[in-house]
């Protein structure tokens, strides 16, 4: 089956097209797109893929029958829907797939209108590790009281390294600490970027996600972040750093009275299998993986089956998954807004 | 031919609630030499008493009837300015015995993390204990444990407190932020996970429950690799004992409630 891909920064160069390399026999990169008509040139050269700078050239290649969206955020909703309208076989689109409610739910709607299936990436919910866990937690989603995900990561450029040759990083800045407004685009970005991650994850253990509080949201330089949320059943605790250590730790814990599951997740980008999964209860233990491959690559398989017919998700988990992420990143942005203005009131 | 050591022995007696809650039967018989059983109370050169509430006024009670070693298991938050007077205007040494500061990696992983704090980006720390903890002394233990660690910590306040646990928030003297959580489950066995983290690296320790010799976890790492601290198969309790023996040879003082004072400053100020 062929697939394009829209935008071939490093995730597509180290993440997706790594993936692909393991599942030629399902799946083959027919079309890459790029702004920058270099870059497309060279990354499609890399698999002897067409190359173009427009997305109706990719999308009117009839040899493209998944397409891949990886393009900046704010492109996302127009792509998926143009990608549905061109009768293309199935969609992946890179997590977040949409930046506000209206536009998931136009996508959903498109995605219904036309019958194409879309899937977000978001990798850990399609990781070997997490569906091994799925399938032995019992009742532990309804019943845990505390959620966990704690994530320490090298710079992705490490990572990306140890996966393929990258051409073209966006360049870093030097951000300014004392910036309120950086410091919430930081923390924006720091939910909507890295803690979406898991936050499907979470969701799943969280039946009342609509009530949803931050109790405190706070930054950890340079990228990091420790947000303290809760529902009126869950206690729910977010931890990241971004730093230049060497060592990744990337897990997810729910906790019962009676039960834990902790999932250590391999880093992204490198080929370094699945998640472990790790259930306590008692004095009673029992792990899960690890498996042979990773939670990227999962989602191409489910692309695969998508598009040879296979029942996709319901467009409402897509839907609930994005509005929860965003209520997060919305209620740490003014959970901050308010430290800031007590802050201000102190000093004057 | 060789010359027997000698050791000088001290007699215990231990209130019926301290017997069991720091397993003071077993810490005593893994010294032998040192420790051994009180005909009666007032023959006791050592008395252990339970930190449950009131203990302060105990110990002082104990200081004044000879003892010359106090050992309180598990101290609840408490002024312990008078208890520490006594202590002084005798020489007598009181030691506290808790679940995780007391165990016998604290002072490596103390050394480890305060050559780090200065540059730390974030404090992490999770405490787990069997369903059925107070929170109030599961916050305590931890708190007692961290502070031991990372030094005196700022703008303390709970975030939420509830029978399945608790939030606190602070800040380091760096201004790092300090997240220190309380869960509450029998999915585990109780347990205290503390990581530091520095741009380039971090200490982490896990400190396991007193009821075994279980070894602590200490473990360094940095732009080099990481190195894991010398295990020690010991419990807090036991650690605990032989701290008292080296006080009372030397007739010295412990700063055990001097340290305590701060850390029941901080639980009241958060109460």
């Amino acid at each position: 089956m062929g697939v394009g891909i829209l935008g071939a920064g490093p995730v597509t160069q180290a993440i997706h097209l790594p993936s692909l390399a393991r599942l030629g026999d399902i799946l083959t990169v027919r079309h890459i797109m790029d702004v920058d008509p270099a870059v497309a040139e060279s990354v499609a050269a890399r698999v002897g893929a067409t190359h173009s700078t427009s997305i109706d050239a990719l999308l009117g290649d009839p040899d493209v029958e998944i397409v891949a969206i990886c393009s900046p955020h704010q492109f996302h909703a127009e792509q998926v829907i143009a990608a549905c309208r061109a009768g293309k076989k199935a969609v992946l689109c890179e997590k977040p797939f949409a930046m506000n409610a209206e536009e998931a739910a136009l996508i959903s709607a498109v995605s219904a209108e036309t019958g194409v299936p879309i899937i977000v990436g978001a990798m850990h919910t399609f990781d070997p590790g997490w569906l091994a866990a799925s399938e032995n937690w019992d009742d532990l989603p309804e019943t845990a009281h505390t959620i966990r995900s704690s994530i320490v990561l090298p710079p992705n450029a490490r990572f990306e390294d140890f996966a393929t040759e990258i051409i073209t990083r966006p360049a870093g800045g030097a951000p300014d600490y004392t910036d309120a407004e950086v410091i919430k685009g930081a923390l924006r970005g720091g939910v909507m970027g890295l803690a979406i991650h898991d936050l499907p994850l979470i969701r799943r253990f969280t039946p009342d996600f609509k009530d949803v509080e931050v109790l405190e949201a706070r930054h950890v330089r340079p990228f990091g972040y420790v947000i303290s949320l809760r529902t009126p059943t869950r206690t729910i605790e977010l931890r990241a750093a971004m730093n230049n250590t060497w060592k990744p730790e990337w897990s997810f814990e729910a906790f019962s009275d009676d039960a834990a599951l902790r999932i250590d997740f391999t880093p992204s980008y490198v080929q370094a299998g699945s998640a472990v999964a790790t259930f306590t209860r008692g004095s009673r233990t029992t792990v899960h993986g690890p498996f042979e491959h990773n939670g990227y690559e999962g989602e191409w398989r489910e692309l695969a089956a998508l598009a040879a017919g296979k029942q996709p998700p319901a467009a409402q988990t897509l839907i609930d998954d994005l509005t929860f992420a965003l209520d997060i990143a919305d209620a740490t942005v003014a959970n901050v807004e308010s430290q800031h203005a007590v802050a201000e009131g102190a000093h004057a | 031919m060789s010359a027997a050591v000698t050791f000088q022995q001290y007699t215990v007696h231990a209130a019926p609630e301290a017997q069991e809650a720091g397993a003071v039967a077993l810490a005593v018989a893994s010294l032998p030499e040192s420790f051994g059983p009180a005909a009666s109370v007032n023959q006791a050169d050592v008395q252990v008493i339970s930190g449950q509430p009131g203990w302060t006024v105990r110990a002082a009670e104990a200081v004044a009837t000879g003892a010359r070693g106090v050992v309180v298991v598990n101290p609840a938050a408490e002024n312990t300015d008078s208890l520490q007077a006594a202590a002084q205007q005798s020489g007598a040494a009181v030691v506290l015995d808790q679940r995780w500061a007391s165990n016998p990696a604290v002072p490596g992983a103390e050394d480890a993390v305060r050559s780090m704090v200065g540059r730390a980006a974030l404090l992490d720390t999770v405490a787990t204990a069997q369903v059925g903890t107070d929170s109030g002394e599961l916050f305590a233990d931890h708190l007692a444990a961290v502070v031991r660690l990372a030094g005196p910590l700022a703008n303390l306040r709970h975030l939420r407190r509830g029978p399945h646990g608790y939030t606190t928030t602070g800040v380091l003297a760096n201004g790092a932020p300090v997240a220190i959580q309380g869960v509450v489950s029998n999915a585990r066995p109780a347990a205290l996970d503390f990581r530091l983290l520095t741009d380039d690296g971090g200490v982490s320790v896990t400190l396991p429950e007193p009821l075994a010799a279980w070894p602590a976890t200490v473990k360094v790492t940095g732009p080099q690799g990481e190195l894991l601290l010398p295990t020690i198969y010991e419990s807090a309790h036991r650690a605990t004992w032989r701290r008292l023996k080296e006080h009372l040879d030397a007739g010295s003082s412990s700063s055990d409630l001097h340290r305590f004072a701060a850390l029941t400053e901080s639980i009241t100020a958060l109460s």
